[in-house]
């Protein structure tokens, strides 16, 4: 069964790259655009990993991790905040809600496949 | 779940890059109200490009270092005051952002170039910026010409810049490029104690070539070159402001 990555943020530049990064993976990516419809998409689809921005529009990263964290349903699907921000306080409260990697933009695609290989099984699909 | 891990520990987990040490040091003797003119006059120093960089912020008018009326740090620290400083500061972690971006996700080697001399750009062109408010108010404006946003958008993206016929998908990776240089800074100027927010970028197209409105002695206007690409940035900051 694939692997169900949702990516969080409202830059569509960055679901893109995220996007193309689990390409040659057998994952299934899902897309929102701030931290409310990324609470709604967790919900639905029950991803097995989330990498999350921080600032956004209407909720941002940290509060949605926040609430994902206390809802009983969502609480144990893996985090990795994906973000130019690496602030001390900003990373102390990220790591202290449960927060299970951090990667600050700019970064290169291997750096994020290696952070959520040791989150999630990523298989290769097959050569076309 | 943090385990009461240090914001050190945390660094060396994540995997982050050591931070500029004299932008760090800088950012960190401005925050303080009764900043020491000495000693930040001994940091600018030991750098040269930052010193250079200062007294350029100091004599805006010239056209060359021949023509600077304020020749040394201190004077220039004197006549400024701890605005320059503060755009120094920040400027110093957006620049490194921005070539690192480039670096990572394009492949491609970007340099600081004299924005005196960079051949000026012209006509409609694309302008990103972003404002930040709190304890340090003030704007970083990312102006390049639509065919240099097209050949980044395509870097990025993976694709070829024939494809990038959506100007939007332009605009937008534009406007993250300036997110990821701002967000940089922003954590540099937090660490400091200077809480400040940053807007939404605001990315548009136009042909006005305002110069952004700030204090005197607190704007930089940087300039950067790859190959055909051309970037102009420009930072104001007044520290200190009650908003």
């Amino acid at each position: 069964m694939a692997t169900k990555i949702l990516s969080v943020d409202d830059s569509r530049t960055i679901r893109m790259i995220v996007g193309r990064t689990f390409k040659p993976y057998d994952c299934q990516i899902c897309e929102a655009g701030n931290g409310e419809e990324g609470l709604a998409a967790a919900a639905r689809e029950k991803p097995d990993l989330i990498i999350l921005d921080v600032t956004m529009p209407v909720m941002d990263g940290v509060t949605m991790l926040g609430k994902l964290k206390e809802d009983p349903a969502l609480k144990t699907i893996p985090v990795i905040m994906l973000t130019a921000e690496s602030g001390r306080e900003n990373v102390l409260q990220i790591a202290k809600l449960g927060v299970r990697d951090y990667l600050v933009k700019p970064f290169k695609e291997e750096q994020l496949i290696e952070k959520a290989s040791r989150i999630v099984t990523l298989q290769k699909k097959p050569a076309a | 779940m943090n385990d009461g891990a240090s914001y050190l520990e945390l660094s060396r987990r994540y995997g982050f890059a050591p931070k500029l040490e004299s932008a760090s040091r800088l950012t960190q003797l401005v925050s303080r109200q009764d900043a020491d003119l000495d000693e930040i006059a001994k940091v600018i120093n030991k750098d040269p490009s930052l010193r250079a960089r200062l007294l350029r912020v100091a004599n805006p008018e010239a056209e060359n270092e021949a023509e600077y009326a304020v020749e040394t740090v201190e004077d220039a620290l004197m006549r400024n005051g701890m605005g320059c400083v503060l755009v120094l500061a920040m400027s110093t972690p957006l620049a490194a952002a921005l070539i690192k971006t480039f670096q990572t996700m394009l492949s491609l080697k970007i340099e600081a170039v004299d924005p005196r001399t960079a051949a000026p750009l012209t006509g409609e062109h694309l302008l990103c910026n972003i404002d930040f408010s709190g304890k340090v108010v003030g704007h970083v404006l990312l102006r390049l010409s639509h065919d240099a946003g097209r050949l980044i958008a395509a870097g990025i993206l993976g694709t070829t810049p024939e494809e990038m016929k959506d100007l939007n998908e332009v605009r937008d990776v534009a406007g993250e490029l300036l997110n990821i240089m701002t967000g940089n800074f922003k954590s540099n100027l937090c660490d400091a104690g200077l809480e400040c927010k940053l807007s939404p970028p605001d990315v548009r197209s136009t042909g006005d070539f305002s110069p952004p409105v700030a204090r005197a002695g607190s704007i930089e206007h940087m300039a950067f070159q790859s190959g055909k690409i051309q970037i102009f940035v420009d930072v104001t900051a007044n520290p200190w402001s009650d908003d």
